[in-house]
């Protein structure tokens, strides 16, 4: 009695009442499988693009990697590149720490773009990170145009936002069930099991990277309409309380300033900063503007900022005191998102959690499907295509990271990823086989695809500890699911 | 870095711990237990955040005590045959005939309309809050996908379907109007 008594005190906790339960939970099931797919793509290649720069590492082993650059040396360097780029154009160098090895530069204007790596002498070795490339693009924009891209994946991250929030409050027993993972058994009982516990205790994770991605997938539309709204169209005017005035145009050719000299006083103005990155504007002309912005270890990113002119006058000198609080959220958030500010045992732990949000997102499917079955009404073309998508974009991946290391483009890795994806979706929706056996057939492909790649890629580029390190992962990641497969397949046989 | 990310996950897995504990027994939760449980989270939060700057701290805290508990959970795993009981699955959602004109106005209501009046909401605090504009614009620009969220939750859960609009209609209205007459100062 006293036990029914407490049980019915605990369900009254709840501040919704039953049936708001079951509507919040029927829009969040239409909510989920509305952008299910696109958001299990866009958190596995946002997984992926936490280790970008561990990626174009290991693709590019011959790369220089260093850990620390002289400022005569980066002056060189930069020289080098100023050259070879169109006068007018942008630098932006990198300088490399403990932390973060490798210094870059790219230069970056409407009509050239280019990225080198820096080596101890100053030498520019061009970045050739194909699949890299590949990878942060299919995050930001899915490879679509760039604002219609980056839009949906906006609009999918405030999905993901939307499914978070419906998730919670259609949870009644989210404290009663907090720590009940129930493998084995009932397949709904146990999906259901992963997608809370992961979806709850990995929630304010979730909501940070959901609500960041949303932002700046939605900011040019934002910004568009705000413009609309209050300055007739004009987004200069928006972006302009954002960013510094460009300065007065004069083209006439010029070497660029002593960058050594510029680091010095810029080291000398922001005490207890470390210059991250140097911006200079219109290189190669008498009206450059050189930033260099600097990092403190307690701040997410740099905020210390000191521009000089072409006679290395200082014409703004800002710290962290002097910015608005917008100004320096605006700076967290990209950091926030992707998890690049604390080294690699962050981006470990953001990868962790990252694939945690695609089990998530493919346990919702799952539970759907598995409740059609239970209640008898089964839709096995709809199993086969789901499997099609959770196990064989992992595989899609894998098999346009292969094709990037045979043919280094990033058209070759779109292709091979467009390719496949079609090709396993045409497949399984028309192959009549059960899910589970087409399930268990793109987890043995993944499986033998990763460890090819992690072959393939130690017989054919340098020897890195970075490099072998991946090569590693992937072959251990390849041999778990081998292993795993194994005693399903030859309990299949034998039953 | 490390030892941030460590202390995260440690603090995480240690209130998880104790968390688990409180609500080991069904039908009686340990008060005490569970308030330890969360003390030590907020514990790792703060203590993180002290450690290696408010946001920077704060953010690598969120990741690992996020880590840490997941791992409680991981670790207290069951394997079991048995088939569900109707008691151990979550609750059913509504499900019944449906009309497709209904279900074009969810679409807009979620979709379109939720967007403007997300949008409306943004631009109003943009123009009429206090403070910097560009941290009005920033935190405008927060509010909006969370409130166009927010009116995803509502519209696909709201069976009145005529008051959402009217709802969502009339705060784009109000928003975009109150931000176009005040503008920017």
């Amino acid at each position: 009695m006293n036990k029914a008594r407490n049980a019915g005190k605990a369900k009254s906790r709840w501040p919704l009442p039953p049936a708001t339960v079951r509507a919040v939970l029927s829009g969040h099931g239409i909510l989920g499988l509305a952008f299910a797919a696109v958001i299990y793509l866009v958190c596995l290649s946002g997984t992926l693009a936490v280790f970008v720069h561990d990626l174009e590492r290991w693709e590019q082993p011959a790369a220089p990697a260093a850990t620390h650059i002289d400022d005569a040396v980066m002056t060189r360097a930069l020289d080098v590149a100023a050259r070879k780029a169109p006068a007018g154009t942008t630098l932006y160098a990198t300088l490399p720490s403990e932390q973060e090895p490798g210094a870059t530069i790219v230069a970056y204007s409407p009509s050239f773009e280019r990225e080198w790596t820096v080596d101890a002498q100053g030498g520019l070795v061009e970045k050739a990170a194909a699949f890299s490339e590949f990878i942060l693009k299919l995050h930001i924009a899915l490879h679509l145009p760039r604002s219609w891209g980056e839009f949906i994946v906006g609009l999918t991250g405030v999905a993901l936002l939307s499914s978070l929030v419906s998730g919670i409050l259609a949870h009644p027993r989210v404290f009663k069930d907090a720590f009940h993972l129930r493998l084995g058994g009932s397949r709904r009982l146990q999906e259901a099991d992963l997608h809370n516990r992961l979806g709850i205790w990995a929630l304010p994770f979730h909501v940070t990277i959901a609500l960041t991605g949303a932002l700046l997938g939605l900011s040019t539309l934002i910004v568009g309409v705000l413009a609309m709204l209050l300055y007739r169209g004009d987004t200069a005017k928006v972006y302009g309380l954002f960013i510094d005035a460009p300065p007065a145009v004069n083209a006439t050719p010029s070497p660029l300033p002593s960058v050594s000299e510029l680091l010095a006083e810029a080291r000398r103005r922001a005490p207890g900063a470390q210059p991250h990155q140097l911006t200079i504007e219109n290189a190669g002309r008498a009206d450059v503007r050189v930033t260099v912005t600097s990092q403190r270890d307690r701040l997410l990113v740099p905020q210390d900022t000191t521009s000089f002119d072409l006679a290395g006058r200082v014409v703004k000198n800002q710290h962290p005191d002097d910015l608005a609080a917008g100004t320096r959220i605006l700076g967290g958030i990209g950091q926030l998102h992707f998890g690049w500010y604390g080294g690699l045992p962050v981006r470990i732990i953001y990868g962790l959690l990252g694939m945690a949000l695609c089990v998530v997102t493919s346990s919702g499917v799952t539970i759907w499907l598995a409740r059609r079955r239970d209640k008898g009404r089964a839709v096995p073309q709809w199993e086969r295509l789901w499997a099609a998508v959770a196990w064989g974009q992992p595989l899609a991946l894998v098999l346009a990271a292969l094709a990037a290391i045979a043919l280094p483009s990033t058209a070759t890795a779109l292709w091979t990823w467009l390719g496949a994806t079609l090709a396993l979706l045409l497949g399984f929706g028309m192959l009549r086989l059960p899910a589970p056996v087409c399930a268990r057939g793109l987890r043995l492909a993944l499986a033998l695809a990763l460890i090819a790649l992690g072959a393939c890629h130690l017989l054919v580029s340098r020897t890195t500890p970075g490099g072998l390190f991946v090569d590693i992962v992937l072959l251990i990641v390849g041999a778990g699911l081998l292993r795993s497969y194994m005693p399903i397949h030859f309990a299949a046989r034998n039953g | 870095m490390l030892t941030v990310a460590l202390v995260g996950v440690a603090g995480g897995a240690g209130g998880a711990v104790l968390l688990r504990r409180a609500w080991a027994e069904r039908t009686r939760e340990r008060a005490a237990l569970v308030g330890a449980g969360w003390i030590v989270l907020l514990a790792t939060l703060l203590l993180s955040a002290w450690t290696a700057g408010a946001v920077k701290g704060g953010a690598v805290a969120i990741a690992g005590i996020a880590l840490g508990t997941l791992g409680i959970v991981a670790q207290g795993r069951v394997v079991r045959t048995a088939r569900a009981t109707r008691d151990m699955l979550a609750p059913e959602p509504l499900e019944g005939p449906s009309r497709a004109w209904r279900g074009v106005l969810k679409f807009l209501l979620a979709g379109p309309l939720g967007m403007a009046a997300a949008m409306g909401i943004a631009f109003c605090y943009a123009t009429w809050a206090p403070g910097d504009p560009r941290t009005r614009i920033i935190v405008g620009g927060l509010l909006m996908p969370l409130g166009w969220a927010l009116a995803m939750t509502w519209t696909l859960a709201d069976q009145r379907l005529l008051r959402a609009v009217a709802v969502l209609v009339g705060t784009t209205v109000a928003g975009f109007a109150l931000a176009a007459v005040r503008g920017l100062a």
